[in-house]
């Protein structure tokens, strides 16, 4: 399996939704990882947390991926938190001075302790 | 430069007064299992008792000049770190066949023969970088701290030959060396900052309870004084030029482990080192040599930068360079001291075997990290791999070894020597064939974001790039074509290396890009793909170190430079 490809696989911790993302997010995926977020919208997901640890990067069109599904999630009175930056992807946030834009948690642990 | 987390002391701190005792007194107990290399030589040679305290006394002396002359920080000598000075088991091969055919004279002859070539090498560094890569040095660093851990286990278990071990020198050994780690990991403050010496006086007391403390050996006939000036009389110099092919490698090995010595002792105080600074390096290297020179006039063998004195640094967190003109200030005035001689000469092997075998483990691991920080493809795995089994075999097979041709024996005789030459010849001949400069084109319709990344991760392993450089670049470059889009006639891709720069360019049918200078916000990103496109340009601008976007006719070039 190509290891930079997009990998997506969702599980449940009590009322918390989690998406594990793992790969390349960038303009080739980016419309399905919304379609994913959208999906678990619509199935009346209130707490959507996305785990970004395998992530190796991502693109300007993944960030607006996640503004975009963040912004719909508070209109549907639901939240999408992130957790696992770490590396380059955590510095691609801090360069897109975009860290203030997310609800962001350490590990996936420290995010279910908060959530 | 950033501070690591973990640091108490670093090398510009002036730790208080009593830290600052206890640290150098700990560097010089760690420093001075080092004399058993020059005791092996005296012994060698036949030394009387009273000779032989001489011989010591002196030792101690240049090795605390060598200490002050490789922390200072001046602009030709010194490297301005905690890169204490030790005796070398380098020098031990040649200088014992310098002793069989001509005596300690053309040892130490050829002992200040190496000093001026390592003198020599010391300002070409910056020339030679391509041939002493980073992951040789680390390497280096790797190969010492292997060869560390196996003397460590010798001396403590008392292993003379492969028949057994010593059952006292084992619970001497591990009696001290539990308690350098337990202090280590599970204390903090002092005695994790002293867990060595603490270690050391531990193992001090258990080989005098087991009876394996014996001075006797060490007393001249008149006895011990309070002060005594140590006697020159009995040293002279001869040369030979026969031996000038073994003592070059050693010239050029003691260089290579004193860049990976010194390289260690920059990482340790910075968290974002990324390579070696010249400067530090040469005036590491001059000093090494001029220390090494002054050993063969005071008659003693050649010395280096000592791994396991950086390795404690590391481990307790003190890198200040004041402990180091500590530890050497406190080795001259001890030289002084004939009691102390004897003390250090007395010092039991179980006691040696412990603190060599615990500051191996962060010698071994400061090697690897310096290896695996860049990218290795099958050229580097080549060079790294079969030079660190070289490293290994030397040690295996010894005795096989003893057949190679005399002006040979000094490279084989010793694992650092070898695979130290293993690594700077592997690493010539692989260069063959290893373009500076590559181009990539990428066809309308099959911008391939996997091509991209094989073609920069591949490359970057032939160049030995920074993973961290290689992973910005790739991201920078299908940044950029995720930007420009799919253009019909094509975009080519060209990438250079050299050991400071990774330049891409990324060329295209179409209008320049425009970089905004402006960060845009959240609710313009979400609004429209204008606001995409704007955060595109400014993380292009944040992620490369420079960018320019110019146009040649019809054809538009981005430039992304990356400072390695």
């Amino acid at each position: 399996m190509n290891k930079t490809a997009l990998r997506m696989e969702d599980s449940h911790a009590g009322p918390v939704c989690i998406l594990s993302i793992g790969g390349r997010i960038d303009s080739g995926n980016a419309a399905d990882l919304l379609d994913r977020l959208n999906g678990l919208l619509a199935a009346g997901e209130k707490t959507i947390l996305l785990d970004l640890k395998e992530v190796l990067y991502l693109t300007s069109a993944a960030f607006r991926v996640l503004l975009v599904a963040t912004d719909e999630a508070e209109r549907n009175a639901a939240r999408v938190a992130l957790c696992g930056l770490a590396g380059q992807v955590r510095e691609l946030f801090e360069m897109g001075g975009l860290l203030e834009a997310f609800t962001i948690h350490g590990s996936r642990e420290d995010a279910l302790n908060r959530l | 430069m950033t501070r690591p987390p973990g640091l108490l002391y670093s090398v510009d701190d002036t730790p208080p007064w009593a830290v600052l005792v206890v640290a150098s007194l700990q560097q010089v107990a760690v420093m001075s299992n080092s004399l058993t290399y020059p005791i092996i030589l005296a012994r060698e040679a036949g030394l009387s008792a009273t000779h032989m305290l001489d011989f010591v006394s002196l030792s101690m002396l240049t090795l605390g000049i060598a200490t002050v002359l490789l922390c200072a920080r001046s602009r030709f000598i010194g490297c301005g770190y905690l890169c204490p000075a030790g005796y070398t088991q380098i020098y031990l091969g040649p200088s014992l066949f310098a002793v069989k055919i001509g005596g300690l004279a053309l040892a130490y002859g050829m002992i200040i023969v190496a000093g001026f070539l390592q003198l020599a090498m010391a300002p070409m560094l910056r020339r030679m970088r391509a041939l002493l890569p980073s992951e040789i040095a680390g390497l280096v660093i790797a190969i010492v701290g292997l060869s560390l851990a196996s003397l460590g286990l010798q001396y403590g278990l008392g292993i003379t030959d492969r028949s057994g071990f010593e059952p006292k020198h084992l619970a001497i050994a591990g009696v001290s060396l539990v308690t350098m780690i337990v202090l280590n990991i599970w204390t903090k403050g002092y005695a994790k900052m002293f867990c060595v010496l603490i270690g050391v006086s531990v193992g001090y007391v258990a080989s005098a309870a087991f009876g394996l403390l014996d001075i006797t050996p060490l007393l001249p006939e008149d006895g011990l004084g309070i002060l005594r000036l140590p006697s020159v009389e009995y040293i002279s110099w001869h040369f030979d030029f026969t031996l000038l092919a073994p003592f070059a490698v050693v010239a050029v090995a003691t260089t290579l482990r004193a860049m990976g010595d010194i390289a260690n002792a920059e990482r340790l105080n910075d968290n974002e080192w990324v390579r070696p600074r010249f400067g530090p390096l040469a005036g590491g290297v001059a000093a090494n040599g001029l220390a090494s020179i002054l050993c063969g006039i005071a008659g003693t063998t050649g010395l280096n930068t000592y791994s396991a004195a950086v390795g404690l640094s590391g481990a307790t967190g003190i890198t200040s360079r004041v402990v180091g003109y500590g530890a050497g200030v406190a080795f001259a005035l001890l030289s002084l001291v004939p009691a102390a001689a004897v003390g250090f000469a007395a010092l039991p092997a179980p006691v040696i075997g412990a603190s060599m075998f615990f500051s191996s483990a962060f010698v071994f691991i400061a090697g690897l990290q310096m290896i695996t920080a860049r990218l290795l493809d099958s050229r580097k795995t080549i060079v790294i791999g079969l030079s660190f089994a070289m490293a290994v075999m030397a040690d295996v097979y010894h005795d096989l070894f003893t057949h190679v041709p005399l002006v040979l024996q000094p490279i084989f005789d010793n694992g650092l020597v070898l695979g130290t030459v293993c690594a700077v010849l592997l690493n010539l001949i692989m260069r063959i064939g290893v373009r500076q400069r590559v181009t990539m084109k990428l066809d309308a319709g099959h911008v391939n974001r996997d091509t991209i990344e094989r073609f920069l991760t591949e490359q970057g392993g032939r160049w030995g790039a920074r993973r961290e450089i290689i992973s910005r670049a790739i991201f920078g470059v299908v940044q950029v074509l995720e930007v420009v889009g799919d253009v019909p006639e094509g975009t080519v891709v060209e990438a250079s290396f050299d050991e400071f720069n990774l330049d891409v360019r990324v060329k295209y049918k179409g209008a320049p890009l425009i970089i905004p200078e402006r960060k845009p916000t959240p609710r313009e990103i979400i609004a429209s793909e204008e606001g995409e496109r704007l955060l595109a340009g400014y993380l292009l601008r944040q992620s490369a170190d420079r960018i320019n976007c110019k146009a040649f006719g019809n054809v538009a070039e981005v430039q992304l430079h990356y400072d390695h």
